[in-house]
């Protein structure tokens, strides 16, 4: 019956109202409750707390207050750096997704992985080094066991968050290889499709990647043509060599199978490079396997806690009843037993040896 | 939009423990993370232990978590955020923290609002030792209920039938046990933020309390930032949902008998409380598991039979070992790893999948493990006490008002425990109309026989003879057409339609269900037409409210005790609409059959009906 506009504005509104609160702040009311009171009870009161209690223990408190106080800034810093960090991986994932074929940002993307590397290293001896400290002040100063447990829990909430941000950051690497790879089968595709002008060049390309054993942002396509054309001109000169002691072949059929020889050299080539490649996009994917195995099993160690298991309370019952029953055993045996049996054997024997004497 | 309490309930919580600062949930973490303390009483941790875990706790920076009568050592330079009660006990031992400045900084929440002695008790406390300004911020957030699932809440309030029929309980405390109920009411639909329709049945507590809560409600929207920016003066019934409130003398039924579905018989026989469940493992050692709309196989199939659920296990079961495998083939775990050289990127790309769905095949087998587990265990109760056969008897009973004499000496004398054999009784007591007295005295002298303690089987049988309306209302849900067949062709024919009545309808319909589905259309119906309306957001002089219209949405609420039986009836009401309605249903607390058969008893007693001394049911 009503039309979907009114329905819609009212849905919309409703939504805008949503983030209202449903609590009520009583603190303005408190404040002024404190006030009145204050007022109430006089100056005097005031006066004689404030001079009694005064320099000492707002010295003391001010020690306490700035050596934690110095665990909180170190703690607020490491938050903002991992936000940050974060926030620089979100960006490099939303390049590595953009990349095409042609309008390859290579350079930032270098430049942003190795800044992204260098922060997490960073954060992770600033993480250490929180620990030492904290350690450090549990055995200087005296901290509460809740304190010290309060320490622990922030350091690892802060472990756990740069874990996940590092592996927000492998995650994109390995999009990133992915990507590279797709790139480069579709360019060998093309090319390949084309005249076999420079097959030297082409070998250069697809051997220059860089050895496996590299899992840092690898496969970036720089090329740097080093190895590749002595290994051909040696792989010919030695086929000049066996062709120089056969006489009877001509000078074409040599050419020819110079270059029959080095289009097989070549598929070999390309055999073992996108052999290697495969090797290295397997390794890659290993890691990240065993890192998410890793993850998994450390998760593992926090299960659905509810905030009522009352683990710590059955514990402290066992113990207490433990403990109760201790004492009633030692107050069951007691040495009064003992006692009783010693003197009644020995006025047996004394009696035994009155009446065979006597 | 449709109600969603737990959403909501836990929304508040999160920004609570977000020290009340609007969560930008688009930015993720705020800038400066901040380290908190969380601190709260035993009322509030039944009201959070449902809804957060641990793990969600950590990831709004909660360290650590205590109750606030545990000994607390100092944790300088720590914000802490309290949700407690408002309560005098409480109150003393915040000064008390502030005092021995424990914490750096005090966020004080009150879960529901905080009288105004109280609040100067608390600052004249913190004042006299100088710590006032610890506390940094005090709030109401009328969060005082505790919510098990996404439509089901209750108030947690203890014993309240038994106050409120008590024959010896005065005014002043039934208007304190009405106060109680009406500002837990006030906390849910401060949360949901809409101010509803109100209808209740006439006379009885329901009316007190919705009288009450309607005068609450109008006090509060005269102010001018209240609680309810509903925006707009919208007048269609749409958009607001309906209150209904019962007592639980309307349907006394519900709450006794045994019922065979899934998630009433865990929570009668193997005592589910605040969703968590400890049964026996198999292998000796108490488990404990947690049962809640986050698994999947519990929210499916919960309101399905027994023996279905049993078949669904087994279903469940068969698939994931087919998973498993397939798993496994992909993989060459199982047939000597053939180390295919040429194909090792797509080796290692089925490798990787199979660890990427290992996490859920995981959770798939704890699922059903527990699933299992507990079926097991209701299996050999529901054998040791043939549940089922009570639960059978007793559905016949209701559908067809009476019973073989016979049959129920049988059942009295059988298997089960003197519960059950108790509830049986006054099943048989409510169904038929008029029994008469030497029956009566021979069901009495058998359970006696069976050394079943009878008060509250005296008591029922009191209540019935001073009001009808307990038999008038099953006899509605057998229809004109059966009486008239039993009078003229005698039992054959009334066996024959009571079993066609059985194919028409799987489950008899609850008085309940009927009410809120009349109230819900808002046709005139001869049931509901006494029915009292109030309209708190209309202007006290108009007489009525033109707003009896269907409505989308409801909240049923029933004082005194309900249970999952009832839950399960008004959801299967609401999916059967045409257009899908919601309904929300809650209660003064959840009771098992047992325990509401203690207050029963002890209701008996104090009305001397029952011989021996009364102890009251805890």
């Amino acid at each position: 019956m009503f039309s979907p506009l009114v329905e819609q504005s009212a849905v919309a509104l409703s939504m805008t109202s949503v983030s209202v609160s449903t609590c009520r702040d009583r603190t303005a009311e408190f404040r002024s409750l404190s006030q009145t009171l204050t007022r109430m009870e006089g100056v005097s009161t005031a006066d004689a707390a404030a001079a009694g209690i005064g320099p000492s223990t707002t010295k003391s408190s001010l020690q306490h207050a700035s050596s934690r106080s110095e665990f909180n800034k170190k703690v607020s810093r490491l938050g903002l750096g991992i936000h940050e960090a974060s926030q620089k991986i979100a960006r490099l994932a939303k390049w590595a997704k953009r990349s095409s074929m042609f309008n390859d940002p290579t350079v930032e993307i270098q430049e942003l992985s190795a800044l992204i590397k260098d922060d997490i290293t960073t954060l992770n001896a600033a993480i250490a080094d929180l620990q030492t400290f904290q350690n450090l002040e549990i055995v200087d100063g005296n901290y509460s066991d809740d304190m010290v447990v309060h320490a622990h829990a922030v350091c690892d909430d802060l472990n756990k968050r740069l874990m996940l941000a590092t592996k927000q950051f492998q995650d994109v690497l390995t999009t990133r290889t992915e990507n590279i790879m797709a790139h480069q089968t579709r360019k060998q595709i093309f090319s390949t499709g084309g005249s076999r002008q420079s097959p030297i060049q082409h070998l250069a390309k697809s051997m220059n990647q860089p050895p496996p054993w590299s899992n840092s942002s690898s496969a970036t396509g720089t090329l740097q043509p080093t190895v590749m054309p002595s290994n051909g001109f040696q792989a010919g000169n030695q086929l000049r060599r066996r062709l120089a002691g056969d006489s009877t072949v001509t000078h074409q059929m040599e050419v020819s199978m110079l270059s029959e020889e080095v289009a097989h050299q070549e598929n070999r080539s390309h055999g073992r490079a996108s052999a290697l490649q495969d090797v290295e996009s397997t390794i890659s994917e290993l890691s990240g396997i065993f890192m998410h195995l890793a993850t998994m099993v450390s998760r593992q160690g926090e299960l659905a806690i509810r905030i009522d298991d009352n683990m710590d309370e059955s514990l402290a019952n066992v113990e207490g009843s433990h403990s109760a029953l201790l004492k009633h055993l030692n107050q069951i045996s007691s040495n009064r037993s003992l006692l009783i049996k010693i003197f009644a054997v020995l006025i047996l024997f004394l009696l035994i040896f009155i009446f065979f004497i006597g | 939009m449709s109600l969603n309490l737990r959403q909501k309930q836990s929304e508040c919580i999160i920004r609570m423990l977000n020290l009340n600062q609007p969560v930008n949930a688009t930015t993720g973490m705020a800038n400066e993370e901040v380290y908190k303390i969380l601190i709260y009483d035993r009322f509030c941790q039944d009201i959070l232990s449902p809804l957060i875990h641990v793990k969600d706790l950590r990831k709004h920076g909660v360290t650590l978590y205590f109750l606030i009568d545990k000994e607390r050592k100092p944790v300088g330079d720590v914000p802490a955020v309290y949700f407690v009660q408002p309560t005098t006990p409480n109150i003393q031992r915040i000064a008390a923290d502030a005092s021995k400045s424990l914490y750096d900084v005090f966020h004080v929440n009150f879960s529901s609002s905080i009288p105004r002695p109280l609040l100067e008790d608390l600052a004249s406390g913190a004042l006299k030792s100088d710590s006032i300004h610890r506390i940094s911020k005090v709030h109401d957030q009328y969060l005082e209920f505790v919510t098990l699932e996404d439509n089901l809440f209750s108030l947690a309030d203890k014993n309240c039938f038994v106050q409120l029929n008590d024959p010896s309980a005065g005014d002043r405390e039934i208007e304190a046990i009405v106060d109680k109920i009406v500002s837990g009411l006030f906390c849910v639909l401060a949360t949901l933020a809409v101010v509803p329709i109100i209808r209740c049945p006439q006379g009885g507590p329901a009316e007190m309390v919705a009288s009450a809560l309607d005068q609450k409600l109008r006090d509060h929207l005269l102010a001018k930032n209240n609680l309810f920016t509903e925006g707009g003066n919208f007048t269609s019934s749409f958009q607001r949902p309906i209150l209904c409130i019962f007592d639980r003398n309307f349907e006394l039924a519900v709450g006794i008998q045994h019922d065979f579905r899934y998630k009433p018989l865990v929570h009668d026989v193997l005592g589910l409380r605040l969703n968590r469940l400890s049964v026996q493992g198999e292998k000796g050692g108490m488990k404990s598991y947690e049962l809640d709309n986050s698994d999947p196989f519990w929210a499916a199939n919960g309101s399905l039979e027994f023996p279905e659920v049993a078949v669904e296990i087994e279903t469940q079961l068969n698939k994931y070992k087919k998973d498993v495998d397939e798993v496994n083939r992909r993989t060459g775990g199982t047939k000597g790893a053939e180390l295919d050289g040429s194909d090792l990127v797509g080796n290692t790309k089925h490798l990787m999948s199979a660890v990427n769905s290992l996490p859920e095949l995981t959770e798939r087998k704890q699922v059903i493990d527990k699933h299992t587990n507990i079926a097991t265990v209701l299996l050999s109760e529901i054998k040791e006490r043939s549940l089922d056969s009570y639960a059978k008897k007793e559905y016949d009973m209701m559908v067809r008002g009476s019973i073989d004499r016979s049959e129920l000496m049988s059942v009295l004398k059988g298997k089960g425990t003197s519960n059950d054999k108790l509830r049986f009784a006054i099943m048989y007591l409510i169904s038929s109309e008029n029994i008469p007295q030497s029956e009566v005295d021979i069901v009495e002298a058998a359970l006696r026989e069976a050394e079943v303690d009878t008060s509250s089987f005296q008591y029922v049988k009191k209540i019935k003879s001073l009001n009808v309306s307990l038999a008038s209302v099953s006899s509605a849900s057998r229809g004109n057409i059966v009486d008239w067949a039993e009078k003229l062709y005698g039992q054959s024919i009334s066996a024959v339609t009571a079993g066609v009545k059985n194919l028409l309808s799987s489950d008899r319909q609850l008085a309940l269900t009927r009410t809120v589905e009349a109230l819900m259309e808002g046709k005139p119906n001869p049931e509901i037409d006494s029915y009292i309306l109030f309209d708190p957001r209309a202007p006290k002089s108009s007489s009525g409210s033109h707003l009896r219209g269907p409505f989308k949405e409801s909240i049923v609420f029933m004082i005194g005790g309900g249970n999952y039986v009832e839950h399960g009836s008004l959801q299967e009401l609401a999916h059967r609409q045409q257009p899908v309605k919601h309904i929300i249903y809650g209660t003064t607390e959840i009771l098992t059959g047992g325990e509401f058969i203690e207050q029963l008893a002890f209701l008996g007693k104090k009305m001397g009906l029952g011989g021996s001394t009364a102890a009251a049911p805890n």
